[in-house]
């Protein structure tokens, strides 16, 4: 955009058309622009406004900041959601169903009321084990002997591998060696006990399966005592107190010889088990 | 004119004599409410407490596993058929509501005086069995030895914080106490931005998850043994207040080092 000498002031006028300025053509017989006389670097038209070292038009600037504050919107709306939290307050208890009118009758209400309160809570009292029970953490392999709110004992012990076992040939069996939950009573107290071992652990040595019921027992490998609980399951020492803490057994839970004692001291038929 | 005198006197003697009877009256009246108030206010508490002590006592009687949240003794206590297994002491209790744009979504579903039922982890604990092929039976035998298991502490990764989903859309929130201080600050920012995504995304697009949200604070000891130990399909029953008798549970005196219970609706600090 050279100065026109037509200009009466000197500046070259044109109408603003908002399009971008078409190149002009070089006069007839003009020499090639050389260094010196090259046109001089082209300024921004008036509508375009500069932000920094980038041009930017009005639209463009205009979308952006619409991008801004859209943008803004959505995270103060994010910011505030999720969940609001207020300290516990308990709702006021309120009457429920028919009440009689009467002052009389109100208080024969209330008073039954709290009989039946006291005989609900005497009910609630029995259903709490009685004496010294057994809690097995089977997933923290910890054995805890209790008594009302006393913990008389609180030691590691081996729970279910959960592994499964699988037979090669044969029937072609699978067993999974998982302590099962719940509540148990003792049933049979063993001193000195002598395993049985039932098919898995001759399939797991690679052993074939005896014939004999007499090859099957094993002694000292079950420790001092063993209580019993039913469906194979027993409460017994270990030749592998090392291992003790971890899920290693094959559903029985195994106890070191001194905590298996303290355990012992307490026993009795009918004693309460309880596995989670 | 002395008659008139009379009638006067005694007129005004009667409106007297009326006006101390409606005052007495009144007071009598208010004296009688309040005793009836007092009649009502008990029955409601034990009406409350005499449903709590049945519904524990059918939990009692069931073969679920199931959660005793006492507020105000301030524990949570794992229970099986009346037995405690495991008590835990709270030490912040919070109860949320889905927020969508700073608008709070209030739920009118009760919550407080009933079982909660179907409680699972989330995330779920993850239990990775090995399989064992035994070998062809010889008559040397060739014992398989499985490996040794993790302990449990390397086997079940305890997340910074953890839900146990219960049927309903009602949910707890466990969240270990001071284990964010103890972690770095990029860890923090991150277990904030996720916790704060999960929750912007369950509060604004699952309005039957998280309906209502318990959120617990224990000592991250507690916390995690919770996690690693919490049986499938647990059942959750929230105590009043006014309910003096549990079953032999009592609040145990505070461990040396174990930080002391807060009240129940203490404040849990945020990360």
């Amino acid at each position: 955009m050279d100065p026109s000498p037509n200009s009466p002031t000197g500046r070259d006028v044109t109408p603003d058309t908002g399009g971008p300025e078409p190149p002009r053509a070089a006069p007839p017989g003009a020499a090639p622009p050389t260094a010196a006389s090259a046109p001089l670097p082209v300024t921004a038209p008036a509508h375009v406004h500069r932000l920094g070292r980038l041009p930017l038009d009005r639209r463009t600037a205009a979308v952006a900041m619409s991008a801004v504050a859209v943008l803004l919107v959505v995270g103060i709306a994010w910011a505030g959601t999720g969940y609001h939290y207020d300290p516990y307050i308990e709702k006021p208890a309120a009457v429920t169903g028919n009440v009689p009118t009467t002052d009389r009758e109100l208080k024969q209400f209330a008073a039954r009321l709290d009989r039946r309160s006291r005989e609900l809570t005497a009910k609630l009292k029995a259903t709490a084990p009685r004496g010294v029970y057994i809690v097995i953490d089977q997933t923290q392999n910890r054995i805890y002997l209790k008594r009302d709110e006393e913990t008389l004992l609180d030691a590691r012990c081996s729970a279910g591998s959960g592994l499964v076992l699988k037979e090669t040939g044969g029937k072609n069996r699978q067993w999974v060696f998982d302590t099962p939950r719940g509540r148990f009573d003792v049933l049979t107290l063993l001193r000195n006990p002598v395993w049985a071992k039932p098919d898995w652990a001759f399939v797991e040595d690679g052993q074939p399966i005896p014939k004999n019921p007499a090859d099957r027992l094993e002694s000292g490998t079950l420790g001092e005592y063993a209580l019993y609980f039913g469906d194979g399951f027993m409460i017994h020492g270990t030749l592998y107190e090392r291992l003790l803490g971890r899920a290693v057994s094959h559903g029985c839970i195994r106890v070191g010889r001194d905590d298996l004692r303290k355990v012992w001291a307490n026993a009795r038929i009918g004693m309460r088990i309880y596995i989670y | 004119m002395r008659h008139r005198r009379a009638l006067v006197v005694t007129a005004l003697l009667l409106a007297g004599a009326i006006a101390l009877g409606l005052v007495a009256a009144g007071c009598g009246t208010e004296k009688a409410a309040a005793p009836a108030a007092d009649v009502h206010s008990q029955i409601a508490r034990l009406q409350r407490s005499t449903n709590l002590l049945q519904r524990q006592i059918d939990l009692a009687n069931g073969k679920d596993f199931y959660l005793v949240l006492d507020p105000a003794a301030g524990d949570i206590t794992l229970m099986l058929m009346g037995a405690e297994l495991q008590r835990y002491q709270v030490l912040g209790l919070q109860v949320g509501q889905p927020r969508v744009a700073w608008m709070t979504r209030p739920d009118p579903r009760a919550w407080q005086d009933i079982v909660w039922a179907h409680g699972e982890l989330d995330p779920p604990r993850q239990i990775d069995r090995f399989v064992m092929q035994a070998a062809p039976p010889t008559k040397e035998g060739t014992e398989a030895t499985p490996p040794v298991p993790p302990t449990p502490e390397e086997m079940y990764p305890v997340p910074s914080r953890y839900h146990v989903r219960f049927d309903d859309g009602l949910s707890i929130e466990i969240r270990p106490l001071d284990t964010d201080t103890e972690a770095g600050r990029f860890a923090r920012l991150r277990a904030w931005f996720t916790a704060k995504w999960h929750d912007a995304k369950d509060a604004a697009f699952d309005r039957e998850r998280d309906a209502v949200r318990l959120r617990i604070a224990l000592n991250p000891k507690d916390a995690a043994s919770l996690y690693r130990s919490l049986p499938p399909a647990v059942r959750l029953l929230i105590l009043s207040g006014d309910q003096k008798t549990a079953p032999a549970v009592a609040p145990k005196p505070a461990e040396a080092g174990k930080p002391q219970a807060k009240s129940a609706g203490a404040p849990i600090p945020k990360n």
